[in-house]
């Protein structure tokens, strides 16, 4: 089994954080940004992980899902919720605030843009009074999360002060051994400037107010 | 589009029982509420819960990788595919295509809620597409007509007659 990576890579922080976490037996190697890995995909897609059957596995939640389970911690429902949340609501928002934060120089703008998330999870975290997301011990959806936020909480750093749960929970996570490796090893330090180059190859983000066309199959 | 594709898959699980759902935010994000517990949201989370619960569990795959898999193209399902632009969705084909080469379903030899999701989201897509490049992804479609045929899948959504029979065209056309 082999992890397949790239500095500067947020989704790459998922699956480092994932692995060391886990600490589950498997290789990993540093690639370039525009390496193709997975055989079928036009695009250079990573993090990926080859598994033993010789399948990929390109999605960085899938991939922590998968080395969360190998280890004996399957996703429970609750789990199931937040990588859908956090695929299908937050990516969306962060891929948006990244562009601002890192490509346009407008750090300020960011915490507007990702507002609705972070009281969502504010609210949840505060109403379940349970030190991780989905109980009293860490998921997959912990990872996932942290790793999301963690290039923009950690530099340019929209206020949490009011979101106590969110602080709380954020820097619970963070001071895990294997957050920290993965975030050294994927940023190096560099915080959001570490992140210019795997952004720069990115597309531009769709978001609803600047969405030129409409999606095929909106029905 | 997402709760009619849950209500098909409750005929498909056999299930006696309507479950209650509303919907949540623009982009009508199913929520199922839970007698047992708080309500879950979103359609993937939603599908494999219903899988669960008439336990039909190998549906979301029988090994850590498939079950991994099977999540893959579920989100890929909700992401990629639901948000994409009429180029994008060239590059999906594409993609789709090669990676089915050399299988039967999505997560491989199985049949699971990752080619009941895709399926439906696609439908739109191959519905919209001109007859050679029907040809042109040629395992896109073989796929598609074979979970459209079948049994209990299709429900809400129409057939579409999508392989025009092959064996005559090299010489009558």
């Amino acid at each position: 089994m082999k992890l397949f990576v790239s500095e500067g890579n947020p989704h790459c922080l998922k699956a480092l954080a994932a692995l060391e976490a886990t600490g589950v037996q498997c290789g990993v190697q540093f690639v370039n940004h525009d390496e193709r890995v997975v055989p079928f995909l036009s695009r250079p897609t990573l993090p990926a992980l080859a598994l033993p059957s010789g399948q990929y596995l390109f999605s960085s939640n899938a991939i922590c899902r998968y080395l969360f389970e190998v280890n004996g911690q399957e996703c429970s429902e609750l789990c199931d919720q937040w990588l859908e949340w956090e695929a299908t609501v937050l990516q969306p928002a962060l891929q948006q605030a990244l562009h601002m934060a890192v490509l346009q120089g407008k750090s300020s703008e960011v915490s507007k843009v990702l507002q609705g998330p972070i009281d969502v999870l504010e609210q949840s975290l505060s109403k379940r009074n349970t030190p991780y997301l989905t109980g009293d011990s860490v998921s997959a959806a912990d990872l996932v999360l942290w790793a999301g936020f963690f290039p923009v909480l950690s530099d340019s750093s929209p206020t949490l002060g009011e979101h106590k749960s969110l602080k709380a929970w954020f820097d619970r996570v963070a001071a895990m051994n294997a957050c920290q490796s993965a975030a050294q090893k994927v940023l190096q330090g560099k915080g959001l400037q570490g992140m210019k180059s795997y952004m720069q190859r990115q597309p531009a983000p769709q978001s609803s107010q600047c969405r030129e066309t409409q999606p095929c199959n909106s029905n | 589009m997402a709760l009619r594709e849950l209500s098909s898959l409750e005929k498909y699980l056999g299930q006696k029982k309507a479950n209650k759902y509303s919907t949540q935010g623009d982009k009508k994000v199913p929520v199922l509420q839970n007698n047992n517990g708080p309500p879950l949201v979103g359609l993937v989370t939603i599908a494999c819960h219903l899988a669960k619960e008439a336990k039909r569990p190998e549906l979301l795959g029988d090994t850590a990788e498939s079950r991994a898999v099977v999540q893959q193209w579920l989100e890929y399902r909700v992401t990629k595919l639901d948000s994409c632009t009429k180029e994008d969705i060239k590059t999906v084909l594409k993609d789709l295509n090669l990676y089915l080469q050399d299988k039967v379903y999505l997560a491989g030899n199985q049949f699971t809620l990752a080619d009941v999701f895709m399926y439906y989201g696609i439908h739109p897509v191959i519905v919209d597409l001109a007859i050679q490049d029907r040809e042109q992804y040629v395992n896109v479609t073989r796929w598609f007509d074979h979970i459209q045929r079948y049994p209990g899948v299709r429900h809400h959504l129409p057939p579409v007659a999508v392989l025009r029979n092959r064996i005559y065209t090299s010489r009558h056309h």
